[in-house]
């Protein structure tokens, strides 16, 4: 590479500088802010007590409403982004398959995804799920008069979450959907001219060819899932019930910060989180090599 | 390829995580100090509903026109919204000149010095307090300092949809009824007619304390270092009586009053309830959506005189960091004194506070509005001392519980627990309050 001129350089840091600042003060300043006021007592009121770790200790020896949040979190990222991933691979596949009006489809399904964690379409959850809601009433069309009481269980308001992050499938099917068309179709043609059939095509074609594309989805989507923050709060009206059923991370973390004004231990909470999701998605490389194939390897 | 992505991910997941982490949002510093006639600036914030929000707006025009000098900046928002906005100003030393504050949160401000003491103003007839009663104005005392003007008066209230209980062929209660005559209607209520006897009592932190009273013990102890009442035995009553009550289904599962979305779905509005357990000033929201008389009972005893007690509704305080106390102070005299502008608010903010006011206004008060402050002048009558303020922290305690009640009710635990439970994490949370 040739040497380049200072003023290039300069330009070039002009271009940057908004995001930089804006980087710098919005998200690295925040961040140590939060750092530090992770091994504090803070209630906003009054200046910030340095505690040591004791914000820790308690979260991790004293608080039941932790765990219990830690384990529905897990429940709700172990059982929605495999069902979500699944599910947006199937639609993207069905939808490489069709020829005529695949734009219009295509954007039907990424709809839900637009509307994507707004308040409005929780709102409508809330309600297509209530005692007398839309599913409810359904299943009395259909005959079935006993009533589902999605929100007396907390396992079952908890799948109403699960359901939400499912149908919100689009941006991952657009991915999985623009990696499917970069198959070449003479793999296909040879696999089928060897006798392999549409399963054996899709796990001996498909799946190892799209397997970049699929860790990509599979390391946003956790992330995503494990910050899912606003369903939760507005399906459950900001309680996290029933039982704390639906108390995700993010939202006991809310109610720690702006509710109990605890903003010393909702920092340590943050960053407890961030170590596990940066921990998680370095598992998520390491294993990549078992499982992920990249073609430029192989040839 | 690899790369590329490891790239991509690295950056997306440190911009996305930083959104957990808290910032506290400013606002733009007011306009520099001035005195006398100059223009002003005053920054005020309350909560509340969409019928608040307009006629509060109409009574800050009022006073704009009266003061010309005098430029209001409305700040409002709903209940729990206010709160979480609130702090994050407190914290930026950036509170609004005039806040609205009630009691759960009153001696979380008044107590690390956010608020100023309103003392000299009413003493030099700033805040005009010549026909409101000692008792109202000491009610936003704190340690002997006054951090706040209460704004009305509430009482609790047991609402009841009379007609519909004549017509199951029961009888109504005589205003000295007790405990077992409200157990046994609610429960003869579902078994005559389907319908809840009662709603769920909710929330539990303004019930329970009032069965508590009844017996001569408080929620809170007076130092706010722990829990008043010493004797778990009327916790696990109080929910043993609702233990029965959600078995019986007399009354609804916590599940069903957590979906309800307005006043427009409460149960006794909607008919599915024959009684429902509020704060008097709510009695006119129902009767404007039931479009059917409903009375006002005295919620049951024995010793009703000593559990009924008048609540100030709401306070206005001014923040320590107003540059404008003075101007501040005189608005909220205005808020509490002026005739005209109080023919807005009517009773929305509770049973005013001044004499000469709720003369005033009777004029232009509907029959239901007067039906509450009759109420409210009986129970004024026939009531006891307030309990302690409630102190930092409670908004903790209270959510506690909530929890706890949720699991009582759900039979994940027995009342006796829920009782060992909720004194053991309250006084964990209150004990911070020490030294």
């Amino acid at each position: 590479m040739k040497f380049r001129p200072k003023q290039d350089n300069l330009a070039g840091y002009a271009f940057i500088a908004p995001f930089i600042a804006g980087f710098l003060m919005f998200t690295i300043i925040p961040m140590l802010a939060s750092l530090y006021l992770s091994f504090t007592s803070y209630d906003l009121f009054s200046s910030p007590q340095w505690i040591g770790l004791d914000n820790f200790t308690e979260m991790f020896t004293n608080d039941e409403k932790y765990w219990s949040s830690v384990k529905v979190t897990l429940i709700y990222v172990l059982a929605g982004v495999p069902l979500r991933l699944a599910f947006a691979l199937f639609i993207a596949m069905q939808l490489n398959r069709a020829s005529r009006g695949v734009g219009l489809y295509r954007t039907l399904f990424y709809l839900p995804s637009i509307l994507g964690g707004s308040v409005a379409v929780a709102i409508m959850w809330r309600n297509i799920f209530g005692n007398e809601g839309m599913i409810n009433a359904l299943l009395f069309f259909v005959g079935i008069d006993k009533q589902i009481l999605w929100y007396q269980d907390p396992m079952k308001a908890l799948w109403t979450l699960i359901l939400l992050a499912v149908w919100q499938f689009g941006s991952s099917m657009l991915i999985f959907l623009a990696g499917l068309k970069n198959i070449p179709k003479d793999y296909y043609e040879a696999a089928s001219v060897d006798g392999a059939n549409a399963v054996q095509q899709f796990f001996k074609v498909t799946l190892p060819l799209l397997s970049p594309i699929i860790l990509f989805n599979l390391v946003m989507q956790t992330i995503a899932a494990f910050m899912t923050f606003t369903p939760a709060y507005i399906i459950s009206k900001g309680e996290g019930g029933p039982l704390d059923g639906t108390l995700l991370y993010s939202l006991y973390l809310f109610q720690k910060a702006f509710s109990f004004f605890q903003m010393g231990y909702a920092s340590a909470m943050a960053w407890v989180m961030l170590l596990f999701v940066a921990l998680l998605t370095f598992v998520f490389f390491k294993t990549s090599k078992y499982w992920v194939h990249y073609e430029s390897k192989g040839e | 390829m690899k790369k590329v992505v490891y790239a991509a991910l690295s950056c997306m997941m440190t911009f996305s995580i930083a959104a957990c982490s808290s910032s506290a949002p400013s606002n733009e510093a007011s306009s520099s100090t001035v005195t006398g006639q100059e223009p002003i600036k005053l920054r005020i914030a309350w909560w509340g509903g969409t019928p608040r929000h307009e006629y509060t707006k109409k009574v800050i025009e009022m006073y704009e026109k009266q003061n010309p000098h005098v430029q209001i900046e409305e700040e409002y928002a709903n209940y729990d919204d206010y709160w979480k906005k609130l702090a994050p100003q407190a914290a930026a030393n950036q509170l609004p000149d005039i806040i609205q504050l009630d009691t759960s949160y009153f001696a979380q401000y008044a107590n690390k010095g956010q608020l100023e003491d309103l003392t000299p103003y009413t003493q030099n007839g700033t805040i005009d307090v010549s026909s409101i009663t000692e008792d109202v104005v000491a009610s936003g005392k704190l340690n002997d300092k006054l951090y706040g003007m209460s704004l009305g008066v509430n009482a609790l209230t047991v609402v009841m949809d009379e007609e519909n209980v004549k017509k199951a062929g029961l009888q109504t209660p005589a205003p000295d009824w007790t405990w077992d005559d409200f157990e046994k209607l609610t429960i003869e209520v579902k078994n005559k007619t389907g319908s809840f006897g009662s709603n769920g009592l909710y929330p539990p932190d303004v019930f329970l304390p009032y069965y508590l009273r009844t017996h001569g013990q408080h929620m809170y102890s007076a130092d706010g270092t722990s829990l008043g009442y010493t004797d778990d035995s009327l916790f696990v009553e109080y929910f043993q009586r609702k233990l029965r009550l959600v078995e019986a289904g007399a009354i609804p599962t916590p599940d069903l009053q957590a979906q309800l979305k307005g006043i427009e779905d409460d149960f006794i509005v909607k008919g599915t309830a024959f009684m429902s357990w509020n704060w008097s000033n709510q009695y006119i929201g129902f009767m404007e959506t039931a479009k059917r008389p409903l009375a006002l009972h005295l919620p049951p005893g024995p010793n009703q005189k000593e559990g009924m007690f008048l609540k100030p509704s709401m306070f206005f305080s001014i923040a320590s960091n107003s540059k404008h106390k003075e101007e501040a102070a005189k608005f909220i005299s205005f808020f509490l004194n002026d005739i005209e502008a109080n023919k807005l608010i009517k009773g929305d903010r509770g049973v005013p506070v001044s004499s000469k006011v709720l003369e005033g206004i009777k004029p232009v008060l509907s029959p239901d509005q007067t039906r509450v402050f009759e109420y409210v002048n009986e129970v004024s009558k026939n009531s006891s001392p307030l309990s302690p303020m409630d102190p930092p922290g409670s908004a903790e305690v209270i959510k506690t519980l909530k929890d706890i009640s949720e699991q009582i009710l759900f039979k994940k635990i027995t009342p006796e627990e829920g009782a060992a439970k909720f004194r053991q994490k309250a006084n964990e949370i209150l004990a911070k309050n020490k030294g």
